[in-house]
């Protein structure tokens, strides 16, 4: 079997990993490095449970990525965004907002939410609705998600950001 | 200020933490050692067919795989993963006939996705090339997909024990005439001066939980049947694998794991029974089972479709003398809910107006597409699409506002609610739609929608509905609970109901906590485990708030009944003249006597020894409040929905604005819990009815098993939507709340193809009203719109 040894970095830790050429980002995280916080929903890139952070700000479905292309890259899932025990500004927003039901989406949600406000801290609510577009959610109806972007986009984190 | 210490507040979920880092433990992502991967075999290749040969060998060959299941290697039970007939008296079972006719494996496909074998492997990927490996031989056979089709002289029969395929009609004598409704309709139909009439198809929706079905099983070394699973009702499926592979229930333990949705999709049993199989036959080894989202499409139940009659008399005042009804349902290739859905979609109907006479007959046939199950509303989405249309039909001929004619004709306190005998206790129907039309400014809407003109063309709808809280007295309502004082005074409250992502953990934690007089850090809830919970029927029905939180305020009372009694042995006084606050037990009149809570469950534990007196100190015995709790009401909730859309009448596509959702709630426990669920429910109503349906061909076999053909509404697809509560408590309910969550589901669907029907004047009378069924619908009409 073809393999490729991969030199990445997954939520801050330095790791090299063996795999399948054909081995996707979803499969080595839940797999073989035993990250299960990203989800598998449809293995399609249709609904957003695997969003991962790519290089800081970037969201990318990882069903849909190979692990043999991301040498040199850093990874950044919705556990690496909890920092010294503490919840992301994003991740504060969605339990304060019970943006959460089944919980399923949540992490994709939080990742695809905090590459958006990286990128845009001050986004309109039709900006967020579009961005979220490729994510989906069969509990909550987004409202209470939405608001809980709206609140992380005010926050300390994010209006620094923005400066 | 409240009179509640926690109940009404939005305090963060139980499992937030958890959820929002990825750290909560759904089945899937549960890891053991040595754990194998199994991965169930199915037929995607025809709906209907034989088995003539399977062959397992090259499959075997493959290195890693470690066993693989043929159909004759596993019990020769049949089973139903419905758990119907485990929640009705054994009398009533007889008579409703459910059929267990699911088989572990088969060797005759009743439906696209049929499981044929088990792999057992050392990895996923394994499985996936050891399936391709596999080489069935079929026969095909003839395949139904309609229940016209079912009922054909020449159609296969799927099972010899119900004539022309028809799995399930109202039995006699439960239903004289095979009908359920009141008076007699046929009669009082003929004194009608005006009769509308139509047959409508409901779709085959999906649930479409986040979470595709995923399990681990294990046999473990002590002849002890594990199974971690993330189903709905987690004692039913306990008993169901009791039966299934003849273990004592004390030798069947189901771990709950994090439910990633249930919707009703995780009814009962889906593939723990497959698991489980392949657990059996690897002694000690944990076996996991991750089911694709393609193949948990085809495999597990769905929306019931089917075909809708209904006929309406009125007077020409308004006056609905008569309503006939008959319901057929597809139940697809086995029998699973067959008894349940036609009987409830007739139930709705009898809950929501006064007509008078009411005949319905519900009907359910066997086809080869996949079961049609349970699904969040169950019959009251199919019964909302078709009603409300017919009632707005009958307001155009009779020239009446739809609105008012809802607030003059819909059941209300003391009429039969959907179980016929048994009376609403509440109702703010009537308040639902004085407020939810002043929202919407439904009179000035009405009007200016009435004289447009051009290409586009507004339309706002009202549908109301009713539901329940729990299924009493149809099914068992019954539900366990003990709740034991540590002691240092805080509480564990033991409870077998099923946190399916609603919040149910939460909002029954708020209500240990009112009830005992608790702060929330105090209480913890042990859920989730069938060794340590007591018996609960499990999440359907609405009824965990409801049936839940009566059974913990039941031992809530019970704890504090032996906390009085005990402190008034300590406090020498009667417990009349006790009062607690602030976890300290008082003397009314001289509180300066008083008692804190931590000190009697410490003496009761400890039983400490007085220094001064040798003699111990307080009662013994730990403290555990106990509730076998039976429920025997149902206090259903009502709602209105109101939509402002656009239809396109060169494209038909539909453009959603603005819509309203009312609620008879009577108390929110949880206020954004509660909103939670009403959007969420919106997000399900709104597509049903207008973009979700699962296609099949006429070979039976499925044309959108994926998120990319299947249309959801996604975060740009949805109104601005706003949300009203009418709070007037129930006096059954805990604290006065009724259910909410499937109740959020039903009136978005009526009210929006009752907004297409005032954009156009043209009914769309089948589900999804997709662009294609509006620009039909348009040119049959012969209408202009320019």
């Amino acid at each position: 079997m073809n393999t490729h040894t991969i030199n990445f970095t997954v939520n801050d830790r330095d790791l090299t990993v063996t795999v399948p050429a054909h081995q996707t980002l979803l499969e080595t995280l839940r797999e073989q490095l035993q990250l299960t916080d990203t989800k598998y929903g449809c293995g399609t890139g249709e609904c957003g449970a695997c969003t991962v952070i790519v290089d800081g700000d970037k969201s990318i479905n990882a069903c849909l990525t190979l692990t043999a292309t991301m040498e040199g890259r850093s990874i950044t899932t919705a556990k690496g965004l909890v920092k010294d025990g503490k919840l992301s500004a994003v991740q504060e927003a969605f339990v304060s907002e019970t943006a959460i039901q089944c919980g399923f989406c949540t992490p994709g949600m939080v990742m695809k939410s905090t590459s958006l406000l990286l990128k845009n801290p001050n986004p309109t609510e039709e900006e967020i609705r579009k961005e979220l577009e490729g994510n989906i959610c069969r509990c909550t109806g987004y409202d209470a998600i939405i608001k809980a972007v709206q609140k992380a986009s005010s926050s300390l984190q994010f209006t620094n950001a923005a400066e | 200020m409240s009179e509640f210490s926690v109940i009404g507040k939005n305090v963060p979920k139980d499992d937030a933490f958890e959820k929002v880092t990825g750290q909560a433990i759904y089945a899937g992502d549960i890891n053991m050692p040595d754990m194998l991967h199994g991965k169930i075999v199915r037929c995607m290749e025809y709906a209907h067919a034989k088995v003539i040969n399977l062959d397992i060998s090259e499959a075997l060959k493959l290195p890693g795989v470690i066993k693989i299941l043929r159909p004759e290697d596993v019990t020769q039970k049949t089973y139903n993963t419905s758990a119907i007939d485990i929640t009705t008296p054994e009398k009533v079972a007889a008579i409703l006939g459910d059929l267990k006719d699911q088989r572990l494996f088969t060797d005759y496909v009743r439906h696209q996705g049929d499981a044929i074998c088990g792999i057992i492997a050392e990895s996923e990927e394994i499985c996936e090339r050891a399936a391709a490996k596999i080489k069935v031989q079929y026969e095909a056979l003839p395949v139904i997909t309609t229940p016209e089709q079912a009922v054909h002289p020449d159609a296969p029969q799927l099972d010899e024990r119900k004539d022309n395929n028809r799995a399930f009609q109202l039995p006699e004598p439960m239903f004289p005439k095979n009908s359920y409704g009141w008076g007699d309709a046929e009669s009082a139909m003929k004194e009608a001066e005006v009769i509308i009439e139509d047959t409508f198809y409901v779709n085959k929706q999906k649930q479409c939980q986040m979470e595709p079905h995923a399990y681990v099983a294990q046999y473990d070394m002590r002849g002890r049947l594990n199974c971690w699973s993330s189903g709905q009702m987690p004692k039913l499926s306990h008993i169901q694998l009791s039966e299934l592979f003849e273990l004592p229930m004390s030798r069947v333990k189901i771990h709950q794991t994090t439910v990633g949705g249930g919707f009703g999709a995780r009814l009962g049993l889906v593939f723990e029974p497959e698991t489980c199989a392949m657990a059996m036959a690897m002694p000690g080894t944990p076996i996991k089972v991750q089911s694709l989202r393609e193949e948990d499409w085809v495999a597990s139940e769905s929306r019931h479709s089917g075909n809708y009659w209904m006929k309406m008399g009125f007077k020409k005042d308004g006056t609905p003398v008569a309503c006939e009804a008959m319901f057929k349902g597809n139940t697809g290739g086995y029998f699973t809910h067959a008894s349940g859905v036609p009987f409830t979609t007739g139930a709705w109907l009898a809950g929501m107006y006064n007509f008078g006479a009411l005949k319905y007959q519900g009907e359910n046939y066997f086809t080869n597409l996949a079961p049609a199950g349970a699904y969040r509303g169950y019959g009251n989405p199919q019964t909302n699409f078709v009603l409300e249309q017919m009632i707005d039909r009958a307001c155009q001929k009779l020239d009446i506002d739809p609105m008012e004619w809802r607030m003059k004709w819909a059941k209300g306190k003391g009429d039969d609610c959907w179980t016929l005998g048994v009376p609403y206790s509440s109702c703010e129907l009537p308040e639902c739609l004085k407020q939810g039309a002043e929202a919407i400014q439904w009179d000035d809407k009405r009007k200016q929608y009435a004289k447009q003109t051009g290409t586009k063309r507004r339309g706002v709808g009202v549908a109301v509905m009713n539901h329940t809280s729990g299924a009493s007295p149809m099914i068992l309502e019954h539900t366990f609970c003990t709740i034991m004082l540590n002691e240092d005074g805080s509480a564990m409250v033991n409870i077998g109901c099923s946190d399916i992502g609603q919040g149910a953990n939460t909002v029954l934690h708020q209500i240990a906590a009112e009830a005992l007089g608790f702060p929330m850090d105090d209480v913890y809830m042990k859920t989730s485990d069938s060794d340590a919970n007591g018996f609960d029927i499990g999440a359907h029905a609405s009824r965990t708030t409801f049936v839940g939180g009566r059974a913990i305020m039941s031992a809530c009372g019970d704890v504090k009944r032996q906390l009085f009694e005990r402190a008034s042995h300590s406090l020498d006084a009667n417990v009349d003249e006790l009062e607690m606050a602030n976890k300290n037990i008082f003397v009314k009149h001289a509180p300066e006597r008083n008692i804190d809570i931590a000190t009697i469950a410490y003496q009761g534990v400890y039983q400490p020894l007085d220094p001064a007196t040798g003699q111990p100190e307080g009662d013994p015995g730990q403290i555990i409040g106990v509730a076998s709790h039976h429920e025997k009401k149902n206090s259903p909730p009502f709602g209105a929905t109101f939509v402002d859309l656009e239809v396109d009448t060169e494209t038909g596509e539909i453009t959603l604005h603005d819509m309203v959702l009312t609620h008879d709630i009577g108390k929110a426990l949880h206020p954004a819990m509660c909103e939670g669920q009403m959007h969420g429910g919106a997000q399900h109503g709104l597509g049903m009815a207008l973009t979700e349906e699962t296609y099949y061909d006429e070979d039976g076999l499925c044309l959108n098993n994926s998120f990319t053909d299947y249309k959801q509404f996604g975060a740009s697809d949805m109104p601005k939507t706003k949300i009203i509560f009418i709070e007037v408590p129930d006096e059954h309910g805990p604290f006065g709340a009724k259910s909410v969550g499937e109740a959020s589901l039903v009136s978005p669907i009526g009210a929006t193809a009752n907004a297409v029907f005032n954009a156009l004047g043209i009914q769309i009378t089948e589900a999804p009203i997709t662009p294609e069924k509006v620009l039909k619908a348009i040119q049959l009409s012969g209408l202009k719109f320019n």
